[in-house]
């Protein structure tokens, strides 16, 4: 939990190499390898943001930023040489890691401290920052101007909108598409499936034709996220005071009974793909990754920096249907939103930066934001310089749009951190050769407990 | 001491008796405190104080009102507890029980050789331990993945394990952590058993020589009895390390990816109810619980090895 501190503009680390040659993809959590392909800083425009309500800019800001975001706040400190901007980054760990709990717990009791802005790589951190105990986020709406606010989309607006109040807004949206590599479906002969039942038949089709090659995994601390999240399975779903957890629900057993042949046959491994396990069996430039159902992000930081697969290879595809349901929805993973600290002494200056970050910031070609924006019109921008990038087979752009808008709103955000309760009750039985479906009760109880002892009222 | 009749009678030949019985008995307290006092402070800001402090949380809520034992109740209640007991229970057995067996084993061994040999030895022993804690997990990383592990014959065949995440599978995780805690502590233990071993005056191991001991005899039946108190030490001061195990579990859990959870051990479910929950006085029950276990275990040793008891 080492923190770094950075005064200004600081030189550059030289992230990525480091982390290619070590074992240290796996020792960081998902996040910093989000940040690989990503972590230098660009120029960018030097406009200043318009859109924070009135009140005087300048001071002193302190922001705590995951490395990706490094490069904005460095950015901003440049474009604001009146705001001085004192950035620390700290680990965006999803995986158990307390570091932004334990912070504001210590902040708290101390009554000092406390940073002017946040940025979370957890997309329900503001769920808990919002609440007793830690009493931390400052509500946007009317810092931020309500016409600016009300270019973000309703579900991500939703997300961060708390007891009725939004207390964030998201930096990037984090929707699930099915990434293909059409070279290699192309040279296998293969269409690309537009259904989940399509995606699995030709799983295990791959399975005896290809082996070796995976259209998948399993072993991420959010696969579900990807596969139960996008086929509507209750597993977070607040009804009025009551939290719904209730893997027995078709959607749950219809996908665990789907995704069982081919997590058994190899083509869904139980692996994550941040481990050197993974990028050294599919990984490189004879890559042996097919399709992979996962978040807009993944282009960049997972078949680009971390898997190094070659340019020319990658593209987004429709996010998959279940049969002939509709309407088709998706999953999200990610979605990292901006907090701002209600305690800080400068709430003008702090939403004047959160304004820049999510809606002026937006760096070209190699700088290029690693994520989706989630602001709309950054995101027009975005997608126009992404279809002309010559990273992709073909452009991903009208697929990640499309997705944009179908993350199912039925799964609510929590204060509890679920992604471990998968990894650590699911995956490991996966690696040990169980079943999906045989683990669904246990999942469903774990996570019933995680949810209790965060204070939820439990329905199963 | 219950040792044989060769060993005590050798051991108060050695030391005469009129020595110790001439000794004035004044008051003690007053002659020790000087030694004493520049310890004082820091025991009382470091030691005592946040003892009395987590005992002051564990039987108060939130807003200071006293609740009696509710806070060990609900702890003891919560889903985490017991597994992360009983984790730490089979942990601290495997370790100590390696740690007794291997650390006394091979200091014996070394006092039987010739000097430089041992001492190449103590210092190899010794290597693993120089690196500090959370520097030595990150080792054990590499080393527990069978794609960069030097020792990856031994995961696959030992572990059975292709890939990192069976290296760590749950069942094996108490021993795999035993591993981790003997070799980073092992060394330093080696070093002062052998400096307990130093302490046995030669005539003692001449003398049984000559009345016909071999090595093993020697070893066993001289050299261990003597050096018991150094072990019983070992053996409490291990204990209350083991039953507070943190630093491995928590890393391999951040590494892992959450493959471990972050509850695996009491001293993390400690930590994630102070720092999650912001349940500071749970925390400090389950600190408690911790501190009891560690004295009673202190408690037993002590009167069961006469670790304070003074001979003459």
């Amino acid at each position: 939990m080492a923190l770094r501190t950075f005064k200004g503009s600081a030189p550059q680390w030289p992230w990525s190499r480091r982390l290619r040659r070590t074992m240290l993809t796996s020792l960081v959590a998902v996040g910093l390898a989000v940040a690989v392909g990503a972590c230098s800083s660009g120029s960018s425009t030097s406009s200043a943001s318009a859109g924070s309500a009135s009140g005087k800019v300048g001071g002193s800001l302190t922001v705590w930023v995951d490395s990706v975001r490094l490069p904005v706040a460095q950015a901003y400190a440049k474009a604001h040489p009146n705001v001085h901007v004192h950035i620390v980054t700290f680990d965006g760990d999803a995986n158990g890691a307390t570091t932004l709990q334990a912070k504001i717990q210590l902040w708290n009791r101390t009554g000092k401290g406390w940073p002017d802005v946040i940025f979370s790589e957890q997309v329900n951190d503001p769920v808990w920052m919002a609440q007793k105990p830690f009493d931390f986020a400052e509500p946007v709406t009317g810092l931020i101007k309500q016409s600016v606010l009300s270019q973000w989309p309703a579900p991500s607006t939703a997300q961060c909108t708390i007891n009725g109040t939004q207390y964030c807004v998201q930096d990037n949206l984090a929707q699930v598409v099915l990434w293909v590599n059409k070279k290699l479906m192309d040279k296998f002969g293969y269409t690309v499936p537009t259904t989940w039942q399509q995606w699995a038949a030709l799983g295990q089709k791959v399975a005896t034709q290809h082996p070796g090659y995976v259209i998948g995994t399993s072993g991420e601390s959010f696969s579900h996220w990807i596969y139960f999240w996008g086929n509507q399975c209750p597993l977070e779903q607040l009804q009025g005071s009551q939290l719904l957890i209730n893997t027995a629900d078709a959607h749950c057993t219809e996908m665990a009974s789907l995704l069982d042949p081919v997590i058994k046959d190899g083509t869904v491994p139980p692996l994550s793909v941040f481990t050197p396990d993974f990028a050294k069996k599919y990984g490189g430039a004879d890559d042996k990754v097919l399709m992979m159902p996962g978040p807009s992000w993944y282009a960049q930081a997972v078949f680009q920096a971390t898997l190094h697969i070659p340019a020319g290879q990658m593209t987004a595809a429709m996010p998959l249907q279940w049969a002939n349901e509709t309407p088709v929805t998706t999953g999200q993973v990610g979605g990292g939103p901006w907090i701002i600290a209600r305690h800080s002494k400068n709430l003008a200056t702090a939403a004047d930066f959160v304004t820049w970050a999510t809606t002026v910031f937006n760096p070209t070609g190699a700088n290029a934001r690693a994520g989706y924006p989630a602001y709309a019109p950054l995101a027009s921008k975005w997608l126009a310089s992404l279809a002309t990038n010559p990273y992709f087979a073909a452009d991903p752009t009208p697929a990640l749009k499309a997705a944009a808008s179908l993350i199912w709103k039925g799964w609510n955000l929590v204060t509890y951190p679920d992604q471990p309760v998968w990894s650590n009750t699911v995956v490991t039985a996966l690696v040990a050769g169980k079943s999906l479906s045989s683990l669904l009760p246990a999942f469903g109880s774990a996570l019933g407990q995680a949810a209790q002892a965060a204070g939820y009222q439990v329905t199963r | 001491m219950s040792s044989p009749a060769l060993t005590s009678a050798q051991a108060e030949a050695a030391q005469p008796r009129g020595l110790r019985a001439a000794r004035p008995r004044g008051p003690r307290v007053p002659r020790g405190l000087p030694f004493i006092v520049p310890y004082l402070p820091f025991l009382i800001a470091f030691g005592i104080a946040p003892m009395l402090y987590a005992l002051d949380l564990a039987v108060t809520n939130a807003n200071g009102g006293v609740t009696g034992f509710h806070n060990f109740v609900r702890t003891f209640r919560d889903y985490r507890f017991v597994p992360a007991f009983e984790h730490i229970l089979l942990y601290t057995s495997v370790w100590l029980g390696t740690l007794i067996v291997f650390v006394v084993g091979l200091a014996l061994l070394l006092h039987g050789r010739a000097n430089r040999v041992s001492a190449t030895f103590r210092f190899l022993f010794y290597m693993p331990g120089a690196l500090a804690g959370a520097a030595s997990v990150l080792v054990w990383l590499f080393m527990l993945d069978p794609a960069v592990s030097p020792g990856s014959f031994l995961l696959r065949h030992v572990l059975g394990a292709q890939l990192f995440v069976q290296s760590i599978a749950p069942g094996h995780l108490p021993f795999v952590f035993a591993m981790i805690a003997f070799w980073t502590g092992a060394g330093g233990w080696i070093v002062v058993m052998y400096g307990a071993l130093n302490t046995i005056p030669d005539e003692l191991e001449e003398a049984a020589r000559i009345d016909g001991a071999g090595p093993f005899t020697i070893a066993l039946r001289l050299k261990l009895p003597l050096i018991r108190k150094w072990i019983a030490y070992m053996i409490i001061l291990s204990f209350a390390t083991g039953t507070q195990l943190f630093i491995e579990p928590q890393l391999v859990n951040e590494a892992s990816l959450g493959l471990v959870p972050d509850t695996w051990s009491s001293n993390q479910l400690a930590y994630q109810l102070a720092f999650r929950y912001g349940d500071f006085n749970a925390a400090a029950a389950i600190a408690v619980d911790l501190l009891v276990i560690g004295l009673l275990a202190a408690v037993l040793i002590v009167t069961r090895t006469g670790l304070f008891r003074r001979e003459g």
